[in-house]
């Protein structure tokens, strides 16, 4: 993927010079590089909003506002092409900050359904969503995955603070020390 | 319970919390990261997490100490690494990102109003600006786990989009394997 962007990044206008970047010591290559802006909303960006990007090798999660609701995009940075989510986004839900793993299987995310916020975990080999947090009875967010797709993380409000929550792909806890709730 | 643990406990266990968040803002000023406690919870604010892309690393902000700081926990370890020279007293670290076994920890932090984005090396101890002469806001970075390219919010078209930085084929790379 290295090869592809870099030669990709030969096509792409650099803004890193213009805008400043790239002459500040050791990060000296560091440079933008120029993702297509569609308005016809096919691409990563759009005229609507485009928040909260997470960046796993070749895939970029998203949250984007672009079909009049917020829902969660999976944008290609190899092949620079949107990739279909059937079933993650419904009418009846906000989702927000989602996360993938590296072999694109998993995606995670926080919705509201029913004025109720849940961490899900989107399936995209079965095209299914499970709630990771229906049994916990406090209010969810900010979701997580790692890399490698084992681990996910979230915080949840306890005791009036947030928190840290680790769980498993199957919303198992994490056996770790907790501080007696 | 006796009246008279009763009144101990409202007596000591306050100023006990007092001195051990004394304690922790004299960590915080001297720019050391906070002794390891084996919870990763604290009874304060412990917020934005963020994983290593091998599973065994999360980072957080937490304000545990007084101030507001960038935490590394060990998931196998099952304790705190440092983060010696990450969190300074001038400015509020946030949005930690984390690459593959942790050596690289993006986050935002700024002491002139507009955050910027730093990387910092865990080899190196240091941190480094990326983002030193963007004019524009950025919000909620992500690094990808070999620690090249980082992906964030920016207002550079009058609206929320999202910009790709990639720091160059000389960095050292954060492979699977160290």
């Amino acid at each position: 993927m290295r090869r592809h962007l870099l030669r990709l990044g030969k096509l792409w206008l650099c803004l890193g010079l213009g805008l400043g970047l790239g002459l500040n010591g050791c990060a000296g290559t560091a440079k933008l590089l120029d993702f297509p802006f569609d308005t016809g909303g096919r691409s990563l960006n759009s005229p609507g909003a485009e928040i909260q990007p997470h960046l796993v090798d070749r895939y970029l999660v998203f949250v984007s506002d672009r079909r009049g609701s917020q829902d969660i995009f999976l944008f290609d940075a190899l092949e620079r092409r949107l990739i279909d989510l059937p079933g993650l986004n419904s009418l009846d839900t906000l989702a927000s900050h989602p996360a993938i793993s590296e072999n694109g299987n998993y995606i995670v995310y926080q919705a509201t359904r029913q004025g109720k916020s849940s961490i899900y975990l989107y399936d995209r080999q079965l095209f299914q969503v499970r709630n990771l947090t229906e049994n916990l009875g406090v209010y969810v967010r900010h979701p997580t995955i790692s890399a490698n797709g084992e681990v996910i993380a979230f915080e949840a409000a306890i005791n009036g603070a947030w928190h840290i929550s680790l769980v498993d792909p199957s919303g198992k806890p994490l056996d770790l020390p907790t501080l007696p709730r | 319970m006796s009246p008279a643990i009763v009144v101990m406990k409202r007596l000591l266990l306050p100023s006990l919390g007092a001195v051990l968040v004394g304690l922790g803002g004299l960590l915080g000023a001297c720019d050391q990261n906070p002794p390891a406690p084996s919870s990763i919870n604290s009874r304060y604010t412990d917020e934005q997490p963020a994983l290593s892309g091998n599973g065994q690393f999360v980072a957080f902000v937490s304000s545990r100490n007084g101030i507001s700081q960038v935490l590394l926990y060990d998931l196998k370890a099952r304790q705190f690494t440092p983060l010696p020279g990450l969190n300074s007293t001038m400015t509020i670290a946030q949005n930690p990102s984390l690459s593959r076994n942790a050596r690289y920890v993006a986050y935002l932090a700024g002491n002139q109003g507009k955050p910027d984005l730093f990387i910092y090396d865990r080899v190196t101890q240091r941190s480094e600006v990326l983002t030193s002469g963007y004019r524009h806001v950025i919000r909620s970075p992500s690094l990808s786990p070999d620690g090249r390219y980082l992906v964030f919010e920016t207002d550079r078209r009058g609206q929320w989009d999202i910009e790709v930085i990639d720091r160059g084929a000389a960095i050292e790379l954060d492979k699977p394997e160290g």
